[in-house]
């Protein structure tokens, strides 16, 4: 076991380089993997924030952001299914934002009930101590720069009718590069010039008594033309949709599998290289007696301590670097099952790669200890 | 019928395929007396460290039989053969082939690990080593700061370390001035002398001579002449 710490401490140039190459790999899959995991995230955020058990959509509606009008009148009739606790309304629009200064810039408008769920955005009136006005309007931190509001309340203008910035709030930012403004559903579908005999997304909550599926089901009986979906049904397409049917999702799907996988090579290559540069001492232990196990041992003492430092260090650089991140990508997100999914690949590819580079070059041919 | 402590019979071994095929060895009968040092000569490439490699147990022949501490060790396992190195044999190389990393003491210190895991006391006994060729300053030193001679003595200490009956050289002196390759040829005779240990010694160094009992020349795989030296 000495054997394996002396080479570290000895050969600390070669130690460095194989630590910053495990590092680097860390890195590049906790960064891929934020990317993903935050995209994926934020590509079904508002239909997550929902407390419902089901969404109503129109038919062929693929995602969130891309909501198309149904009849106002399922939402009364949807009330009367039995099973169906309670319903609620949301809407969303590309609107015409224009600042307090006079500048004009695309919003994605989202306009909700209050029941809809206690994460959802929404002008919160009765929880609100300096009293919010029911038509508030809210906007996101990360937005900042896009909505170019000083101070609130600030008079801004949406579609031509004025409305009330009043309170920011944190984490949901931009996804489309569009910032989104929340407000109550009444003033949305004023700002949209949109009638009560017109709705886009019915929001169901079910009944203890009853199971989800058999409510959705007979909802589906009773209106054919809507789609009728759990929240994680939605959710799921929303986020197939951004992931796997748009060039920016597929992008970022396609960058973290290849990161994942050109992280693991890295891995193996770097650590493959450090132990093969001291092969010809495998070599001279196993002629001198030392059994198999014996050789395993330290060659893999030594590839976990360079695999442990390495994604150490990979993950100490890497968090910093995503929380600098956010400024620019505010829906990078990191969870803490993503650091252990990522590390634990590596040190296990630290392994493989050192067992199988002792073995290749020793079961060969043990004979090599004699050539100089 | 000479003793089968330690030899080759019949033995044959070939590298490589079909037209590449080289006969390194084509059936050789040799047999090394135990309590003797033995110089195996000839030519480069006559398969002087392919025999030796048979009787350290790094490699099988393709035919015929090796014999080590008198039991034949052809069919044993790659573990079974591990076994027999680590109990009865020692080697030194022409390279030394020390760990870098680890200064001379742990080399040697190394080695009784290898033959003992559970031995007490190798730190000392390695030291004692050590003293007894002359290192007793030289114990932390690592190896790229000895000179050859140095290194050379560590490489016997290390391989000395455990007790070995059989001690396999190749060209131990070819990397060595002549001053420091006679004292190699001192201590490794005197292992046969004090220890009763069996030395195979392969060289193309004729100093080697008036320290050894039998010389055995091989030419083109086979051994061509065994002399006994007076
Ligand atoms: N691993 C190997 N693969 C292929 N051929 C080999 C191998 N080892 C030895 N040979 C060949 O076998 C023959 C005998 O080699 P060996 O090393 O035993 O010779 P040697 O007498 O030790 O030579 P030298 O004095 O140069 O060390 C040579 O022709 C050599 O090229
Ligand atoms: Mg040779």
């Amino acid at each position: 076991m000495k054997l394996a710490w002396q080479n570290i401490v000895h050969d600390r140039a070669r130690f460095s380089v194989t630590v910053l190459g495990v590092s680097f790999a860390v890195f590049l899959m906790v960064f891929q993997g934020s990317l993903l995991v935050g995209f994926l995230r934020a590509a079904s955020r508002l239909i997550d924030a929902s407390d419902s058990d089901l969404w109503i959509t129109a038919r062929g509606v693929q995602a969130f952001e891309f909501g198309t009008p149904i009849e106002g009148r399922v939402r009364e009739m949807a009330a009367g299914v039995p099973g169906v606790l309670e319903t609620s309304r949301v809407c969303m629009a590309f609107s015409v934002y224009r600042t307090p200064n006079g500048k004009q810039q695309v919003v994605a408008l989202v306009g909700a009930d209050r029941n809809v769920g206690e994460r959802f955005p929404v002008p919160d009136v009765s929880g609100s101590p300096e009293g919010m006005s029911p038509d508030a309007v809210l906007y996101d931190v990360s937005d900042r720069d896009l909505i170019q509001v000083t101070a609130m309340p600030a008079e801004v203008e949406v579609n031509r009718h004025r409305a009330r910035i009043e309170r920011v709030i944190n984490g949901y930012g931009a996804f489309l590069g569009v910032p989104f403004l929340f407000t109550s559903y009444r003033n949305a579908s004023r700002f949209m010039g949109v009638g009560p005999e017109e709705g886009m997304f019915v929001l169901l909550r079910v009944d203890k008594g009853y199971s989800t599926s058999d409510v959705q089901r007979s909802l589906r009986q009773r209106f054919p033309e809507v789609e009728v979906l759990t929240r994680d049904e939605f959710a799921r397409k929303s986020r197939s949709y951004w992931t796997i049917k748009t060039g920016a999702g597929g992008a970022i799907l396609t960058a973290a599998v290849l990161g994942f996988l050109i992280g693991l090579v890295v891995v193996s290559q770097t650590i493959y290289a450090n132990t093969m540069e001291n092969i010809e001492e495998y070599a001279t232990l196993k002629a001198l007696g030392a059994s198999q196990a014996f050789v395993a041992r330290i060659v893999l003492t030594q590839a976990l301590i360079c695999g442990a430092v390495g994604s150490i260090l990979g993950l100490l650089t890497v968090v910093p670097c995503i929380g600098y991140a956010k400024s620019l990508i505010p829906w990078i997100y990191t969870p803490w099952w993503l650091l252990l999914v990522m590390v634990v690949p590596s040190l296990a590819m630290c392994s493989l790669a050192s067992i199988a580079s002792v073995r290749s070059a020793l079961t060969v041919e043990p004979g090599r200890v004699f050539r100089a | 019928m000479p003793n089968h402590f330690l030899g080759v019979e019949g033995a044959s071994v070939s590298f490589g395929k079909r037209e590449a095929q080289v006969r390194a060895l084509r059936g050789v009968s040799q047999f090394f007396e135990r309590g003797t040092l033995s110089l195996v000569m000839g030519p480069s490439g006559s398969g002087k460290t392919t025999l030796l490699s048979l009787l350290g147990c790094l490699l099988s022949p393709d035919e015929g039989t090796v014999f080590i501490d008198g039991v034949a060790v052809n069919g044993l396992s790659e573990t079974e053969k591990t076994v027999v190195r680590q109990k009865k044999i020692s080697f030194v190389f022409q390279a030394f082939r020390l760990f870098h990393s680890l200064s001379a003491i742990d080399n040697v210190a190394l080695g009784f690990e290898l033959r003992d895991a559970a031995l007490p006391g190798r730190m000392e006994m390695a030291r004692d080593l050590l003293v007894r060729f002359g290192l007793g300053d030289k114990l932390s030193q690592e190896p790229n700061e000895l000179s050859p001679g140095e290194k050379q003595r560590v490489a016997i200490a290390r391989a000395l370390a455990g007790n070995p009956p059989i001690l396999l050289a190749d060209e131990p002196t070819a990397s060595l001035d002549a001053q420091a390759g006679r004292n190699i040829c001192q201590i490794l005779r005197n292992q046969v002398d004090d220890d009763g240990r069996t030395v195979v010694v392969v060289t193309h160094d004729p100093r080697w001579q008036e320290f050894a009992d039998h010389t055995i020349t091989l030419c083109d795989g086979q051994v061509e002449q065994v002399e006994k030296n007076l």
